[in-house]
């Protein structure tokens, strides 16, 4: 509660400034914060990868922001506790060698960018088809969050996903969640902050209480 | 084995092979789940053939479906 | 991090020694300044990823160590590399899968399958989009937005806030000219401002709101669905539908979301379309409004405009060498939207277009100001008369092809402005309606056009489309006369 409760501030407080840090945009180069984590957002289209970078950074960046047309790479903070953390969204990939020009520009992201780590967003729905992306992703040698997201479409269909099963077979975090109507993005918040080594992995007990 | 593009509507489908030079496509209809083994339910041919595929519904032009073939 | 994956024998071997040559090469690997893990190099190479490829051609001597090893592992494969590593991947995701996930029955959602069926079924489905776009488009965003909404806003504008500005600014400021850069017939404000907040505002509000609305339902994809073949035929495919739709709210943003289209060919054709015969919500929202008194005129204007788009496409689905792109595209179940969202959805989309446009309004009551003053401006209205004149329009209508230039929008507000004062017949209407719908695009969107297909190819669609237009507007004004037509 008091999570979403801070977000919706700060997105207040975003949307007041805005005219003027449009009118200064031209004049500052780098925001004066120092950055705690570089983390991108990856996955093919159509998963909720924007969406959950708005919930993460509080910024609606996106100006034509519908279903597989992320043409750009947009690049948010978030602010997760005292850190301060640079969230990249990228377009829609299917696979580590890319085929579109939207793919390429998601790619070489991946190569040249130096990321403390990737979340991979992939649809509950059609877990199976997305996890090819998911090894390639762990192959290149990246830190790597499998983020499950639009659990709750999933439910309707009468799916049911089992995390733990998941991060066992995968050796990696796995978060079960729904951006859209904000589930499970404490959980990844916190996994973050986690693998950033900015928190202490909870114990089992403490994860069954999160839940 | 037939191409999609001549099968009944409404009966599940075993995808023998993709059958176009394009890897583009190949690709992508990997993507949505479409591989050679997978199954799929023909919906209908027209304006757009529709498959389900899985839990999602995927559009297809005639060009593609006829590169599907399926057991 | 430990391999996700162990790949057939020979490709495992591939790996290996791609692993140790990358590694003994060390400094001189062309490929380490690529933040990828050696194994994922490796994978990348025997998948002859075309960066990678390109980035090795440098260098001869490696490239060809690579290809004696890809060689090798092909032939003890019998079987294409790329597809093998692709499918150890599916078959290994689909276990997991299959342990991780469990199905139970689905709770019955009856009501969205026969939406979906009846959205997508021919018989149905044209129907359906047909009352869509009555109802979402002309009803709503056409009657409402750019007739009701415009003019409450327009008439508050005009009774409230002009006078008063003008008012003020005689008492303040002593000099004339500067008087007449902020209120009178080309202020800032009683110009600039005004055309923004109360001719387009309106009606961009009203169609993005709409157009969220579709996103957020899912009918856009089957929108696409339905008229695949149809784009084929000009050139395009049913993934072009998004852009074309939203162009009718913004070309600049649609120019920009062409870039979602997978070949050049279907980028260059869209973008094209856009910038010629597809009109933003405000442009034809205003025209809506103009012309929404003569029905007559209003189906010329109409049937004219989606004939010329139609008929361009083919053709140049005819002159650009290529195929259309092919059309696959995932069909996302239909929901009932969450207002917020669309709100949200909306509200960001109208804050990024007033930013956009605000600052050029404002720009283009600047300039004409100081083209006013320095006699520039009515120098290239003089050049621009006989074109007008020519189409069978009064002289005074030539501004607002000048303004026109400067927002798609603002022309067609500036030919609500004449109307208002009573100046034009219905033929003329008509004709001033196609010409400013087909005329150059805006300068954003061609600042758009610019930064995604380059210089030259924008200036050959410009040299096009101006001559273009007005000849269609010439034609027009022709055929109405001889036919003995009064609209």
């Amino acid at each position: 509660m008091n999570c979403h409760q801070c977000q919706k501030n700060c997105y207040s407080i975003k949307q007041k400034h805005s005219w003027w840090t449009r009118l200064t945009k031209k004049y500052r180069k780098e925001p004066l914060l120092a950055i705690d984590g570089n983390i991108a957002l990856v996955g093919t289209p159509n998963v909720g990868k924007s969406v959950l970078f708005n919930r993460l950074t509080g910024n609606y960046v996106t100006v034509s922001n519908y279903p597989g047309t992320t043409v750009e790479v947009s690049r948010g903070i978030a602010k997760i506790k005292d850190y301060q953390i640079r969230v990249i969204d990228t377009p829609g990939m299917y696979s580590l060698v890319p085929i579109s020009e939207e793919e390429q520009v998601s790619r070489d992201l991946l190569l040249e960018e130096s990321l403390d780590m990737v979340i991979h967003v992939v649809d509950a729905k059609n877990l199976g088809r997305m996890l090819p992306l998911t090894f390639q992703l762990m192959e290149a040698g990246l830190t790597v969050i499998l983020a499950i997201n639009m659990i709750d479409e999933a439910e309707q269909l009468g799916l049911k996903v089992e995390p733990d099963a998941l991060k066992i077979e995968l050796g990696i975090p796995v978060v079960v969640m729904s951006a859209a109507l904000n589930r499970g993005v404490r959980e990844l918040k916190q996994t973050i902050l986690q693998l950033l080594s900015f928190q202490p992995e909870p114990d089992s007990a403490n994860v069954e209480m999160v839940r | 084995m037939n191409a999609l593009s001549k099968v009944q509507i409404g009966q599940v489908q075993t995808v023998a092979q993709l059958q176009t030079q394009d890897i583009t496509i190949r690709r992508k209809l990997m993507a949505l789940g479409i591989t050679p083994g997978s199954s799929l339910v023909l919906e209908q041919r027209f304006p757009s053939y529709v498959v389900k595929v899985g839990y999602t519904r995927a559009a297809l032009d005639r060009e593609i479906a006829a590169s599907i073939f399926v057991r | 991090m430990t391999n996700p994956i162990i790949y057939p024998e020979p490709i495992e071997q591939a790996i290996a020694s791609l692993e140790n040559w990358l590694q003994s090469i060390g400094e001189q690997n062309i490929l380490r300044h690529y933040s990828l893990s050696p194994r994922s190099l490796a994978l990348l190479l025997l998948q002859k990823d075309p960066t990678i490829w390109q980035t090795l051609k440098q260098d001869d001597k490696q490239q060809q160590e690579v290809e004696v090893l890809l060689t090798v592992a092909e032939n003890q494969l019998q079987y294409p590399v790329d597809l093998a590593i692709a499918e150890s991947r599916e078959k290994h995701a689909r276990n997991l899968a299959g342990i991780t996930i469990q199905t139970t029955q689905p709770a019955a959602n009856s009501t969205q399958e026969i939406l979906h069926r009846l959205s997508v079924n021919p018989i149905t489905g044209f129907p359906i989009l047909m009352v869509i776009l009555y109802f979402g488009v002309y009803k709503f965003v056409g009657e409402f937005g750019a007739g009701e909404l415009v003019d409450r806003i327009e008439g508050f504008f005009e009774g409230q806030i002009n006078p008063i500005v003008n008012q003020i600014v005689a008492q303040i400021l002593p000099w004339q000219p500067l008087q007449d850069l902020i209120g009178n017939d080309y202020g800032i404000i009683t110009l600039g401002i005004r055309y923004a907040t109360a001719i387009v505002l309106p009606v961009v509000a009203t169609y993005f709101l709409m157009f969220s609305l579709l996103e957020d339902s899912g009918y856009l994809p089957r929108m696409s669905l339905m008229l695949d073949r149809l784009f084929k035929s000009i050139g395009l495919s049913g993934r072009a539908v998004i852009p074309m739709v939203l162009g009718l709210g913004c070309d600049t943003m649609a120019t920009m979301v062409t870039r979602t289209l997978e070949t050049k060919r279907e980028r260059l054709i869209a973008t094209f379309l856009l910038s010629l015969a597809v009109p933003c919500a405000a442009q034809w929202g205003v025209i809506l409004g103009l012309l929404a008194q003569k029905p007559a005129a209003l189906m010329v204007w109409g049937g004219l405009i989606v004939a010329i788009f139609l008929f361009v496409g083919y053709l140049s689905a005819k002159f650009f060498p290529g195929t259309s792109g092919a059309f696959y595209l995932e069909i996302p179940p239909l929901r009932l939207p969450k207002l917020g969202n669309i709100l949200t959805k909306t509200w960001i989309r109208m804050k990024w277009y007033f930013w956009e446009i605000l600052p050029l309004f404002i720009w283009a009551s600047v300039l004409i100001w100081l083209g006013k003053l320095t006699g520039l401006f009515d120098l290239i209205i003089r050049g621009i008369e006989p074109f007008a004149v020519a189409i069978g329009m009064p002289p005074d209508t030539a501004p607002i092809f000048l303004y026109g230039f400067f927002r798609r929008d603002y022309g067609a507000a500036g030919l609500f402005d004449i109307q208002q004062q009573g100046g034009l017949t219905g033929n003329q209407l008509v004709v001033a309606a196609v010409v400013l719908t087909l005329f150059l695009p805006c300068i954003a969107q061609l600042q758009i056009m610019i930064k995604e297909q380059g210089l030259k190819t924008t200036a050959i669609m410009v040299a096009f489309i101006v001559p273009f237009a007005f000849l269609i507007g010439y034609c027009v004004n022709l055929f109405l006369n001889v036919l003995g037509v009064t609209l």
